[in-house]
C-alpha cells in the first residue's frame, strides 16, 4: 500500500465540509489556526475584472518527508502505506517538524500536547474505503487511493490526466496530485507557468524509486 | 502568478471569510475519539435526515455509547447522494450545543430582559391555558386572535395540523414571503411548476442572483461545478457581487442590484428580433405569444435600453441570448430561491420562465424538468369548525394573498394597530423573525403588543427572548419526523429517525402538540359553546359528547399515534411492508433501490440507471407512444422539445399573458416600470443580502464548530468607494438605512460593484442566552427597510438605500 490523492481542484467551491468532517471524525481541536485540512484562495484582478483559484490542501504524505527526518524522537514517522503520523506521547513538542514541512501542514494541539497533522483517516479507510474529507465533498474534489495498485480508482485517473504538485522544487515528493484541467484558459489562470506539469508514465519510476528506498522505514 | 501557497498564506489571506477566530473554544475530541481506539465501545449507525438547512440531505448517523459522533452522508439519497456540508456535518455541534433550551420556561422579568424561571411541562401548559381562555373569551371565540409561524422543516406540517385545522387561526405565516414565493409563483404560473434545473445535463446555465456554491441546494450544487470550465455546461453568473459561485463561470456579468428585469427582458429581445428562439415550439406550446412579442417590440427593451439600466454592456446581452439559444434547448435561466429583490420581482421571474420556454428547454433533458413524485398514504383529521374565527387581517395587501399570509403586511398591521380585529397571541415555532424578518424595530413592536407569545424551539434565539413562555423542541437527531416523499427526476421517500433519546426535557412537536390540545381541548371548548351560535344550535338537537367527538373539538385527536406508527401506515399502504423494511434500515426508499443503486467509486454512486429517470413526464398531446419519451433515450432532445405538450397551466400551455392579474391591477405580462426603480442618489448605496455555506440564515448562529469558519459577518463595499470614504479593511463603520442603524466591520474588495453595500445574512443576535453568537457581526434586517411587492406581499429585500461612515 502506498496511499495519495488526486485533487480536481477546480471543483472545489471553498464550502469546507471537508474541514469539518475532518475535525468531527478525528476530534481535532478548535481554533481557526487548527486545521489538519484547509482551501488555499488566491484571489486579485485580471485587467480589472476579479478572479479567485481555490487550492484544496492537507498533508502530502510525502515519501522523502522531512519532518520525519526532523524529529529527535520519532514521534513523526511513517505508518503502514506511507501514512505519515505522530506519535502523541512521544512528541516534545520542539516543533522541528512544523518548521521543516514546506507546506505547513502540522500545528500544535493544544488538548494532546503534541503537534498534529492529517493522518489520512487511517482508523477508518478500511471499513469506510475512504477518508472523511473526501466522503463529505458536496463536489468530489478528492480520490484517495493506493499508488502501489494499478487498478485503484485513483492510479486509473491518474493515468487519464496530467497533474501537478505543489512546491514540487522543495523535493519532499509530496503525494497530493493536482490534476491539471482540460480547460486550457483555466490552467493558465489556477497553474504558475513554472510549474512542472506530469504524467503518470513520467513520475511513476521516480515514485517507485522512492517507495523501495523508504519503505523499509514504514510501521507495520 | 503564484500558485503554491502555505496555510499561514491563507489564513492572512482570506481573514475577511475566516477572521481572528481563534483561540480554543474548545474541543470536539469529547465526542469523537479516533485518536485512541477505546474497548467495549457500543457502536451504533442509525439513519437520519439533516436538518441544519432546509435541504434535506440523507444522512448515517454514528452512535457510539449513546453518544452521537459523526454524521457521515447517506448515498443511497438521490438529491444528495454522498455528501454533507460543512453544516450537516457540523450537526452534532447542534445537538450538543450548550445554549440548548432544556427545559420549559416561563418569562418573570419584563418582556425582552431574559429573565425566565424554569418550569415543567405542565405548568407551562398551564400558563397558556389561562392566557388563552381568558383571550378568547374576550375575543368571542374568534380563533384567529391568536396568530401563528412557521419555519420551514418536516415537521412543520404537524405543528399546522394543530394550529389551522384544529384550533382553527386563519393568522399564519412562513418564511414564502420573505423568501421565495414569488420565484415559485412566477414559475408556477407561467410554465405549471417550479420544476427542477437538470444541471446533470444542461448545456448552457445563466445563473442570476442564486448562488449555488454558497446557497447549497442538492442535487445542483453537487452537479454543476463538476461541468463547469470546458466539462459540458456553459455558465453565465449575474450579480452583483463576485461569488463563490462566479469564480467558476465563463462569464461574469456585474449588474446593478434590481435591474435584472431590464436584462431578461433585453434577452428577450434578441432572441425574438434576431429569430433565435425556438419557432417550432412557441407555436406548438405558448398561448398569446404575439401578444409578448409585441409588448417586447414596441416596448423596445433593445440591448442598449437595458446597457443604462443594467450596467451590463450591450454587446456582453446580445452575445449571451445568442448563446443562450444556440445551446437551447439544453439552456436554463436557472430559477433561484430565495427572490424578491425589487418591487417587480414576480414580473422578473415570469421573464425568466419565458426565456428558458422561448429556447423550448421546458420538460426536457437538460432544461426545467418536473420528475416524478411516489405516491404516500394519507392521514384525515376533522377539523372543528367555528364560526366566529375571522379571515386572515392582511388578506388585502397585495393581489393575492395565500394560504401562508404575507409576514411583513401582517407584521405592519399589528406593530401599527391596523387589524379589523385585536391579534392578541402569537405562536413561534422554528422560525426567529427577530432576525428573519426585515425591519427587526417594528417586529419587537409588534410583539410587546401581544398579550401571550409562546415560542417552540431547540435555542434561546432572539425572538425566544421576546417569549411569555419557552417550550423546548427536541433536535432533529431525537425524533422520528413525518415521512417524506421527493419530487424529482429520481424520485424517492426519505425518513428521519431517531437517533437517540430526546436530550433534558425536551420532546418533538408531536408531543408538544399533543400535550397542549390535551389541556386546551376542553376548556376552549367551553369558549366556544358560550360564542358559537352554529353550536348552540347543533346541541340543541345533538348529544354534547358526541358532538365533540365527531366534529373534531378533541384537539389531540390527529397526535395520539406515536410517529412511527403513523409513517409506518403511510409507506405501507401505497408501497407494501417490504418497502417500509428498506426504508427503515437504509433511511431511503424508491421501487428497485436494491437493484439500481450502484457503487461506481468512492466518488460517484448512481442511484437510478439513466433509461429509468424522470425527464419528460408531461402529456404530450400528439398521437405519440408518450412512454417512449419519458424516459432517457437516444433521441435528440430538441425534437422531444418540438413536441406539443400539455403543461399544468390554466391553457396547458406556456402562459405569456395572465389576463386574471390584470383584474388585480398587476400587470399581464413581465413590463419594466422605472418608476418602481430604486435609483441610488449620490453619495447612497443600496444594500444587499445573502447566504453562505456555513450558515443557515440565523438557525445555526451559536454552532462553535461552524463559527470556527466564521467568527462574524463583514460588509463588502467597493474598494474603490472605500478608498475615497478612507475606509481600510476591518475599519468598524456604520450603516444607516430608515429603519435603523448597525455597526460592523469592513471589507473592501473588487469582487462587489460600485453603489452597493452587502453583508451575509444571520448574524447579529442580541440574545444573551446565546453564548458564541452573541453579538457577533450586525443583523441585515435591523436595517432592511419592511416592503413589500405588489403580488404576493413578499418583503422586498434589496431596494434599501443606505449611507455609510467610518466610526
Ligand atoms: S468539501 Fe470539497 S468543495 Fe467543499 S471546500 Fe472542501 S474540497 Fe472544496
Ligand atoms: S506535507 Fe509536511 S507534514 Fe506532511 S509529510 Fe510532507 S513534510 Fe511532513
Ligand atoms: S484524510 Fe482525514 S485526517 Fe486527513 S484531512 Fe482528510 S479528513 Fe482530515
Ligand atoms: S445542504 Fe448541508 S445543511 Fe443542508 S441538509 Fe444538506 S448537509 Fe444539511
Amino acid at each position: 500500500m502506498n496511499y495519495a490523492m488526486a485533487l480536481d481542484y477546480q471543483n472545489c467551491i471553498n464550502c469546507k465540509a471537508c474541514e469539518v468532517a475532518c475535525k468531527e471524525e478525528n476530534g481535532v481541536q478548535l481554533g481557526a489556526d487548527k486545521q489538519r485540512i484547509w482551501i488555499g484562495v488566491v484571489e486579485g484582478t485580471i485587467f480589472g475584472k476579479p478572479f479567485a483559484n481555490l487550492y484544496p490542501s492537507q498533508c502530502n504524505h510525502c515519501l522523502d518527508a522531512p519532518c520525519v527526518s526532523v524529529c529527535p524522537t520519532n514521534a513523526s514517522h511513517f505508518a503502514d502505506g506511507g501514512i505519515v503520523k505522530v506519535d502523541a506521547h512521544k512528541c516534545i513538542l520542539c516543533k522541528g517538524c512544523m518548521e521543516a514541512c514546506p507546506y505547513d501542514a502540522r500545528f500544535v494541539d493544544d488538548t494532546m500536547v503534541a503537534v498534529d497533522k492529517c493522518t489520512f483517516c487511517d482508523h477508518r479507510i478500511g471499513e469506510e474505503g475512504t477518508t472523511a474529507c473526501q466522503a463529505t465533498c458536496p463536489t468530489k474534489v478528492r480520490m484517495f487511493g493506493d499508488l502501489d495498485d494499478e487498478n485503484s480508482d485513483l492510479v486509473k485517473l491518474l493515468k487519464t490526466k496530467r497533474f501537478f504538485f505543489q512546491k514540487e522544487y522543495t523535493n519532499t515528493l509530496p503525494k497530493l496530485f493536482y490534476i491539471l484541467p482540460d480547460d486550457e484558459a483555466y490552467a493558465k489562470q489556477s497553474v504558475s507557468h513554472n510549474t512542472i506539469i506530469h504524467t503518470w508514465a513520467d513520475i511513476k519510476p521516480l515514485y517507485d524509486e522512492a517507495r523501495t528506498r523508504r519503505s523499509k522505514e514504514w510501521r507495520k | 502568478m503564484k500558485v503554491e501557497i502555505s496555510r499561514r498564506r491563507f489564513l492572512q489571506g482570506s481573514v475577511a471569510l475566516s477572521v481572528a477566530g481563534g483561540s480554543a473554544l474548545g474541543t470536539t475530541n469529547i465526542l469523537a475519539d479516533s485518536k485512541e481506539k477505546p474497548k467495549n465501545t457500543l457502536v451504533k449507525k442509525v439513519p437520519t435526515i439533516c436538518e441544519m438547512c432546509v435541504n434535506k440531505c440523507a444522512a448515517i448517523a454514528t452512535v457510539k455509547n449513546g453518544i452521537v459522533t459523526k454524521l457521515d452522508p447517506n448515498p443511497y439519497f438521490p438529491k444528495s447522494r454522498n455528501m454533507l456540508c460543512a453544516r450537516g456535518a457540523a450537526g452534532v455541534h447542534a445537538l450538543y450545543d450548550p445554549d440548548r433550551l432544556k427545559y420549559p420556561l416561563i418569562r418573570t422579568g419584563q418582556r425582552g430582559d431574559g429573565q425566565y424561571k424554569r418550569a415543567t411541562w405542565d405548568e407551562a401548559f398551564e400558563y397558556i391555558k389561562e392566557k388563552m381562555v381568558k383571550i378568547l373569551d374576550e375575543e368571542k371565540d374568534n380563533r384567529s386572535c391568536i396568530g401563528y409561524c412557521a419555519g420551514e422543516g418536516l415537521a412543520e406540517h404537524t405543528y399546522k395540523t394543530f394550529m389551522a385545522d384544529k384550533f382553527g387561526s386563519s393568522n399564519f405565516l412562513n418564511h414564502s414571503t420573505i423568501c421565495l414565493q414569488t420565484a415559485v409563483s412566477g414559475y408556477t404560473l407561467t410554465i405549471g411548476g417550479y420544476g427542477q434545473a437538470d444541471l446533470e445535463n444542461a448545456k448552457y446555465v445563466i445563473m442570476a442572483g442564486a448562488n449555488r456554491a454558497e446557497a447549497i441546494l442538492t442535487p445542483d450544487t453537487m452537479d454543476l461545478f463538476k461541468r463547469t470550465r470546458g466539462r459540458g455546461a456553459k455558465l453565465v453568473v449575474v450579480d452583483p457581487r463576485f461569488t463563490n459561485t462566479a469564480m467558476h463561470a465563463d462569464t461574469f456579468v456585474g449588474i446593478k442590484p434590481g435591474t435584472d428585469l431590464a436584462f431578461v427582458l433585453a434577452l428577450t429581445y434578441v432572441a425574438i428580433v434576431d429569430q433565435v428562439y425556438n419557432r417550432n415550439y412557441v407555436a406548438k406550446n405558448f398561448v398569446d405569444f404575439d401578444k409578448y412579442k409585441k409588448h417586447i417590440l414596441d416596448s423596445e427593451y433593445t440591448p442598449e435600453w437595458a446597457e443604462k439600466i443594467t450596467g451590463v454592456s450591450a454587446d456582453v446581452i446580445c452575445k449571451i441570448a445568442h448563446d443562450f439559444m444556440a445551446a437551447a434547448p439544453q439552456a436554463i435561466y436557472y430559477q433561484g430561491r430565495r427572490s424578491t429583490w425589487a418591487k417587480n420581482d414576480f414580473q422578473l421571474r415570469r421573464a425568466m420562465a419565458l426565456f428558458t420556454a422561448l429556447g423550448g428547454g421546458i420538460d426536457v433533458k437538460g432544461g426545467i424538468v418536473f420528475g416524478h413524485k411516489l405516491a404516500l398514504g394519507e392521514h384525515t383529521t376533522t377539523a372543528p369548525m367555528y364560526a366566529n374565527a375571522k379571515p386572515r387581517i392582511e388578506k388585502n395587501a397585495a393581489a393575492i394573498i395565500g394560504a401562508t399570509g404575507s409576514w411583513v403586511a401582517w407584521r405592519n398591521m399589528v406593530a401599527e394597530g391596523k387589524t379589523p380585529y385585536p391579534i392578541r397571541g402569537m405562536f413561534v415555532y422554528k422560525q426567529n423573525p427577530m432576525l428573519s424578518v426585515p425591519d427587526t424595530a417594528r417586529t419587537k413592536k409588534m410583539f410587546e403588543k401581544m398579550d401571550l407569545v409562546v415560542v417552540i424551539d431547540t435555542m434561546p434565539s432572539d425572538t425566544a427572548m421576546l417569549a411569555d413562555v419557552i417550550l423546548p423542541e427536541c433536535t432533529y437527531l431525537e425524533r422520528e419526523d413525518p415521512v417524506q416523499a421527493y419530487a424529482s427526476i429520481e424520485p424517492a421517500i426519505i425518513i428521519r429517525e431517531k437517533v437517540i433519546e430526546p436530550m433534558y426535557e425536551s420532546k418533538p412537536v408531536n408531543d408538544i402538540m399533543r400535550g397542549l390540545a390535551e389541556k386546551l381541548s376542553k376548556p376552549l371548548w367551553e369558549i366556544t359553546k358560550k360564542h358559537d351560535e352554529d353550536v348552540q344550535s347543533e346541541l340543541e338537537t345533538t348529544p354534547e359528547d358526541e358532538f365533540y367527538e365527531e366534529n373534531g373539538f378533541n384537539l389531540a385527536e390527529p397526535f395520539m399515534h406515536p410517529q412511527e406508527e403513523t409513517n409506518k401506515h403511510m409507506v405501507v399502504s401505497k408501497h407494501g411492508e417490504e418497502a417500509w423494511n428498506i426504508l427503515r434500515e437504509k433511511g431511503v426508499y424508491y421501487p428497485n433501490m436494491l437493484t439500481y443503486f450502484k457503487k461506481i467509486n468512492n466518488n460517484t454512486y448512481e442511484c437510478y440507471p439513466k433509461d429509468k429517470k424522470y425527464y419528460s413526464v408531461l402529456k404530450l398531446e400528439e398521437a405519440f407512444d408518450a412512454t417512449a419519451f419519458l424516459h432517457d433515450t437516444c433521441v435528440n432532445p430538441a425534437d422531444i422539445a418540438d413536441l406539443k405538450r400539455s403543461f399544468n397551466t390554466p391553457n396547458k400551455k406556456v402562459e405569456c399573458y395572465l389576463g386574471s392579474m390584470e383584474a388585480k391591477g398587476i400587470d399581464a405580462m413581465p413590463k419594466w416600470r422605472e418608476e418602481d426603480h430604486v435609483k441610488v442618489p449620490a453619495g447612497k448605496f443600496k444594500f444587499i443580502s445573502g447566504r453562505h455555506a456555513q450558515f443557515t440564515q440565523n438557525a445555526t448562529q451559536n454552532n462553535i464548530m461552524l463559527l470556527e469558519l466564521m467568527r462574524e459577518n463583514y460588509a463588502w463595499i467597493n474598494d474603490k468607494e472605500a478608498e475615497k470614504l478612507g475606509i481600510k479593511f476591518g475599519d468598524l463603520i456604520e450603516i444607516t438605512s430608515s429603519v435603523g442603524k448597525i455597526r460592523i466591520k469592513a471589507y473592501p474588495t473588487a469582487k462587489i460593484v460600485t453603489e452597493t453595500l452587502f453583508f451575509i445574512h444571520g448574524f447579529g443576535a442580541k440574545s444573551e442566552a446565546l453564548t458564541f453568537a452573541h453579538r457577533n457581526g450586525a443583523s441585515d434586517n435591523e436595517i432592511i427597510e419592511g416592503t413589500i411587492e405588489p403580488v404576493f406581499g413578499c418583503s422586498v429585500m434589496h431596494d434599501t438605500l443606505v449611507s455609510v461612515r467610518k466610526v
